[in-house]
């Protein structure tokens, strides 16, 4: 067919479009600004999408400051790589160090969905070793809460994201995935030759939150490759598709283009609200009776840093210190492979394949903790500039490899790089066009991360070597951000506790990244939204409580509660295994 | 042809001769991805459209600046392969992100704005031409063109030292090199050139593995062919020199 049958393909009607079928009903709820709700969240990304939507669910009334734009996916996403610079936080930040990070496009979202927009969608889970690495290891530290506390909160995200994946995934705790696993694209098949050929068993088709078949008002994958761009489709899940729609029908109100520039204390020692700039730059206040900060491992310890006063010179929340600190990137190197036969590593979502083998600590190796191998799938742009650092391509070199493009694929390293002080966000000299101080951003290697990432970056080459390449090159880069208001016990060397409370102030939560106190090797992006439905179990529990300001944070684990997840989707799928 | 553009032409291995200037280099001769655009989303098709069609007037640069990115661009990422209407225009795509100030969310600590960083590279630039030709770049010959910008690859300017302790090298030669392949490579002609499906929504694709093409797509058609005759660019060696033991990281988004 050389046309539609039909003509061009356009956009039909004014209806605001998440995905390809789904449509919301616009205008939502409208609180005043004068009114206290009941919940003030900052940041709609991974966190607080899931946030807005349990708390709107159980009848809190609750507002979401969002810095973005609220995307219509059809009007404002594209299939196009260049095109989809405005899915990222592009504000100024200064990256430091002696290993610089980059930031922008490679970890940072910005708009209602946040990260979980331009994510490529892998969603392994934690180890159950992951939450005592010091107990184990003697590296990092435990994390306040333990696998079996967070399990029934994977596997109720799993089946709200859905996850696609394997039935049997042999990994950390062994689970089933409810949607079926994905179809192999070219770099997939790289990763499953040259792991077969080693005797390396592979995950094929999955983990990701990518629709391998319909679900409700999303249509299922089309392969076209283009994830980390943003899906128009909708197959690929972000919580702008997942959760917000669900949150604004049971009265949740979404302020985008809204960037908050403090948190404001009261006399009492408890929160009364934020300031912020709205859409017009008007400078305004939005009062709650608490505040959930889901701002992510920059924008999080940023406006704490930022809202500091008498009391809290040091920044809000900071008596330990340990704010913006602990910062943690993965190692993320990028491993590319030319073969004699073609690959067209544009077709299929860059996520699909991974293994898990090396992901535990092996005392042979002379380094604690590891690393996983994933697919990744670089549309042109970011391969050439791949390119010029694997292989230090430009002029003629860079034309000549560019036109071989087809040719090449690329599996990764996600190496799991540990919590240091050192590894930072603080304020910087110079300020965004709101008059707010930005990041600045420090980040060191330390001696086992450099053995890690050496390790695993020949180990990913032998496999692709062994995939049957005859050039194999390798970038170095790092991907995600967690870290730099981490959860702990002890109040001296951690901000929130392990629901997310922050130990100085009662009424001022923390839920998104930036609390994870160690990372694993594992993307992510499941483990926040797990951890904010928890807190919002747990924020739902303490409804009496809340209204008795009690200064005291309870230590019982919440009851899981089922009956908030959005609409057909807990109960769905492949039975549990377990 | 002057003979002087000749040396600036790639050439047929087989044969020897130069390759003259073609609509579309590249092993997909007839591939157009342009030829999809009716299945192509109105959004997607609105910014491809626009990007081939309207050429953003130069506002950043002044007119000597815009001259002298034109000639770097033009070795960065050379087109003396291609013919007049088929060349892609690179310095005005660069020139629009500088002036709409559209930065990719950080800056290097120790690095100047990216505007500034561009003024200052270009001044470097001409100060080693100078100092290796004595003439100014624009009016090199592509060879020496290369050889000047070479030195900066290398991380080895052999002038322009007040800009370089104010900017390093190889964090400018980073930047230019990213800003000139992500003009480049925005463009369907590019895609055409290379063979990548471009824009895929609503429709997608189906044929994912072996390296299938769609049917809409075409196989590939390899010609051999090599840079021009002692063209430093055609040589891979690492950013910032051999001497470089750190290396330099990735900057762009993949996972």
């Amino acid at each position: 067919m050389k046309k539609p049958l039909f003509g061009p393909f356009q956009a039909s009607g004014h209806d605001h479009r998440l995905g390809a079928n789904q449509r919301i009903k616009v205008p939502m709820r409208r609180y005043r600004n004068n009114e206290q709700v009941d919940y003030c969240i900052v940041g709609i990304g991974s966190a607080g999408g899931v946030l807005l939507q349990r708390l709107a669910r159980a009848g809190f009334n609750v507002v979401g400051l969002e810095a973005g734009p609220f995307w219509d996916t059809e009007r404002d996403w594209v299939s196009d790589e260049a095109g989809s610079h405005r899915l990222y936080w592009n504000e100024l930040r200064i990256t430091g160090g002696e290993d610089p990070l980059a930031l922008g496009a490679n970890n940072s979202g910005r708009g209602v969905g946040g990260g979980s927009v331009h994510w490529a969608g892998f969603t392994p889970r934690l180890h159950p070793s992951d939450f005592r690495v010091y107990t184990e290891d003697g590296v990092g530290v435990d994390w306040p809460i333990t696998y079996e506390e967070i399990k029934p909160y994977y596997e109720l995200l799993e089946k709200e994201i859905p996850v696609s994946g394997p039935a049997y995934f042999p990994w950390g705790d062994p689970h089933g995935y409810s949607y079926g696993p994905h179809p192999m694209g070219g770099c997939g098949d790289i990763l499953i030759k040259g792991c077969t050929s080693l005797g390396i068993r592979v995950s094929v088709g999955g983990p990701v939150a990518i629709l391998s078949g319909s679900h409700g008002d999303r249509p299922h994958c089309i392969y076209r490759g283009f994830c980390i761009q943003g899906c128009k489709v909708g197959a690929k899940q972000s919580t702008l598709i997942s959760h917000v729609p669900d949150a604004l029908a049971n009265g949740a109100e979404i302020r985008d283009h809204c960037m908050v520039s403090r948190i404001n204390l009261g006399k009492d020692g408890l929160v009364t609200g934020v300031t912020y700039f709205d859409a017009n730059g008007h400078e305004t206040e939005q009062k709650a009776k608490a505040i959930i900060v889901c701002g992510y491992a920059i924008e999080t310890p940023r406006l704490l840093l930022n809202s500091a006063c008498p009391g809290f010179e040091n920044g809000l929340a900071n008596s330990s210190g340990a704010l913006g600190r602990y910062l943690m990137a993965q190692a993320g190197n990028v491993v590319l492979g030319r073969f004699e036969e073609l690959v067209r590593m544009y077709k299929a979502p860059p996520a699909h394949a991974l293994t898990e083998e090396f992901y535990e600590t092996d005392p042979k190796r002379g380094f604690a903790r590891g690393f996983a191998v994933q697919t990744v799938g670089p549309l042109p742009i970011s391969f050439a500039k791949q390119m010029m650092i694997a292989k230090g391509a430009w002029g003629w070199g860079m034309r000549q490899v560019m036109m071989d493009y087809n040719h090449w694929g690329a599996i990764a390293l996600l190496g799991e790089i540990l919590p240091w002080e050192d590894n930072r966000v603080e304020l910087a000299a110079e300020k965004d066009r709101n008059g707010i101080p930005v990041a600045r951003i420090t980040f060191n290697l330390h001696d086992n991360d450099k053995k890690m990432i050496e390790f695993g970056k020949n180990k990913v080459m032998e496999i692709m070597q062994a995939a049957g390449a005859e050039e194999v090159v390798q970038e170095a880069r790092y991907a995600h951000l967690v870290g730099g208001a981490r959860m702990g016990k002890d109040p001296r060397t951690s901000v929130v506790d392990r629901f997310g409370r922050t130990h100085d102030i009662p009424n001022l939560f923390i839920c998104d990244g930036s609390v994870l106190p160690t990372q694993g090797s594992a993307n992510p992006g499941l483990t926040i939204q797990a951890l904010a439905a928890r807190t919002a179990d747990y924020l739902i529990s303490q409804q009496s409580h809340a209204s008795k300001r009690s200064t005291r944070s309870t230590e019982q684990e919440p009851a899981i509660r089922y009956d908030l997840s959005p609409p057909g989707t807990w109960g769905k799928g492949v039975p549990r295994l377990t | 042809m002057s003979r002087r553009k000749q040396e600036g032409l790639p050439v047929d291995t087989k044969t020897g001769k130069p390759l003259l200037p073609r609509k579309q280099p590249g092993y997909y001769p007839t591939f157009q991805t342009l030829s999809q655009k009716d299945f192509w989303d109105q959004a997607t098709r609105n910014l491809v459209l626009a990007r081939v069609e309207r050429l953003p007037p130069i506002r950043f640069f002044s007119p000597e600046e815009a001259q002298l990115m034109a000639a770097v661009c033009d070795r960065i990422l050379p087109q003396d392969d291609r013919d007049e209407l088929h060349k892609i225009p690179v310095v005005n795509s660069i020139d629009e992100r500088l002036y709409e100030d559209r930065i990719d969310g950080y800056r290097f600590d120790g690095m100047p704005s990216d505007q500034e960083a561009h003024r200052l590279g270009l001044q470097g630039i001409g100060q080693v031409a100078q100092h290796m030709f004595c003439k100014r770049f624009e009016d090199l010959s592509p060879l020496e063109q290369e050889l000047v910008l070479k030195t900066l690859h290398d991380g080895q300017p052999p002038a322009g030292n007040d800009i370089w302790v104010r900017m390093p090298v190889s964090r400018y030669w980073q930047l230019l090199v990213q800003d000139v392949v992500g003009a480049y490579y925005a463009h369907p002609f590019a895609w055409d050139e290379i063979g990548f499906g471009g824009p895929a929504y609503p429709r997608g694709y189906m044929r994912l593995e072996g390296g299938d093409p769609e049917p809409w797509e075409v196989s590939e058609r390899r010609y051999e062919w090599a840079a021009p005759c002692s063209s430093p660019s055609a040589e891979f060696t690492p950013v910032g020199g051999s001497s470089e033991h750190k290396g330099s990281s990735g900057q762009g988004g993949t996972h």
